[in-house]
């Protein structure tokens, strides 16, 4: 299939043919919204813990710490970029330990990729990154409806240096995606694995969910407590694209990147949700409620410091929160602060 | 996600609303989880049970 040409005529002033201005498949590809935190050591286990949107999943393979930082590409418009960094190693994995990063993705933002048909699309990944080794490594789609993987190899030509890579992944002409707010696709960079993941061979195009295929270019990052690597600038294009090709990176504004982050994961550190008094006899009847700053893709989970007596009722929805306490003793301070809110996929 | 070390159902007190479920994973944050499929955590304690563990249920 020939690689995809911008027109001449059309195009915008940021490089976009006018009929390609959609919204950006990767969320937060400039890694510069970290509602979290900006830096989590002591990592062991899987979790969201730093940049919004990047998941790592973890199993028992190393220590680290994930940050944001400011190293990044040299005059490509990007701030900052997400750090991987190994501070207990593991060069022995057991066969069934994994380690990689991921963004996921609702089947319903993806229906234009007209997957299960015959003019599925492709879709062209690129990214810039930094590695202390100079190797190749493995990044692959997931489809978790079809349970389907296409696994491709990128190369790390030079240590310690930024590099742009581009991967293309052919569209799914026999699966489509559910048209929900449900996990239909990830896009994911292993880093490390023990052997069930490096033994097969991957065909490169869509194929049968087997663990065996999904890393067979080990980084091996657990290696060394040496060992970093850095991600940014993440974009996902439809079509097919080459390094002379792809479409410039397309910056969001930080109110924009947030509000689409939100719908994932909402943090008020420091918001007080005041409860007020209902009525009072023998006990003082509480409530509040409060609506969220954006829709999110469904009834969240929320943490919370409760400051108001024992919570006997919680309302969630996918627009707001709302909470019911009874307190004996008046007079005390009475709130729910420090709320999280996770809808991640 | 860290992994779960307990979970406790929250009693209703609007019998039209869906039970929550209060979890506390092993770095002990705990979190409200909504009745919803469609919430990650929920489906965590979904493989939870089925891993043979065991809802606190308060009122039971």
């Amino acid at each position: 299939m020939a690689l995809n040409t911008l027109p001449n005529a059309g195009l915008t002033k940021k490089g976009y043919p006018s009929d390609r201005i959609t919204t950006p498949i990767i969320i937060n590809g400039d890694m510069s919204i970290a509602q979290r935190s900006t830096s989590t050591a002591s990592i062991t286990s899987a979790g969201y813990h730093t940049i919004d949107r990047y998941q790592i999943y973890l199993a028992t393979l190393g220590t680290w710490t994930m940050s944001q930082s400011t190293d990044v590409p040299t005059g490509q418009g990007f701030a900052k970029s997400l750090k991987l960094d190994c501070t207990t190693a593991d060069a022995s994995p057991s066969a069934n330990d994994e380690f990689y990063l991921r963004q996921k993705f609702e089947g319903q933002n993806l229906q234009h990729l007209a997957y299960g048909t015959s003019s599925a699309q492709s879709l062209t990944l690129s990214f810039w990154v930094k590695c202390n080794k100079a190797t190749t490594a493995t990044c692959m789609l997931q489809d978790h409806d079809n349970s389907k993987i296409q696994v491709k190899s990128y190369t790390i030509s030079s240590a310690n240096t930024w590099e742009k890579k581009i991967v293309t992944f052919s569209g799914n002409t026999s699966n489509s995606l559910n048209n929900d707010n449900g996990l239909s696709l990830d896009v994911r960079w292993w880093l490390d694995s023990g052997s069930s993941f490096t033994s097969g061979t991957p065909t490169g195009d869509w194929e049968a969910n087997v663990n065996s295929k999904k890393n067979p270019d080990n980084l091996a990052l657990a290696s060394s407590t040496s060992n970093e690597w850095y991600i940014t600038g993440i974009q996902m294009e439809v079509g097919e694209f080459d390094s002379t090709s792809i479409p410039s990176f397309r910056f969001e504004s930080i109110d924009e990147n947030l509000r689409r982050c939100c719908r994932y994961y909402q943090d008020y550190a420091s918001f007080k949700l005041w409860t007020t008094a209902l009525d009072g006899n023998t006990t003082t009847r509480l409530g509040g409620v409060f609506a969220f700053n954006t829709t999110m893709r469904a009834a969240p989970s929320v943490s919370k410091t409760n400051n108001t007596g024992t919570i006997d009722s919680q309302t969630i929805t996918d627009k707001g929160y709302s909470v019911f306490a009874e307190k004996t003793d008046r007079g005390t301070t009475t709130n729910v602060t420090d709320i999280e809110l996770d809808s991640e996929l | 996600m860290s992994n779960i070390k307990s979970v406790t159902k929250q009693p209703l007190i609007d019998e039209n609303t869906k039970h929550n479920y209060i979890v506390v994973y092993d770095d002990d944050k705990e979190w409200t989880v909504p009745h919803d499929e469609n919430n990650r955590m929920y489906q965590e304690i979904l493989e939870w049970v089925a891993a043979g563990n065991t809802i606190t249920d308060p009122g039971a």
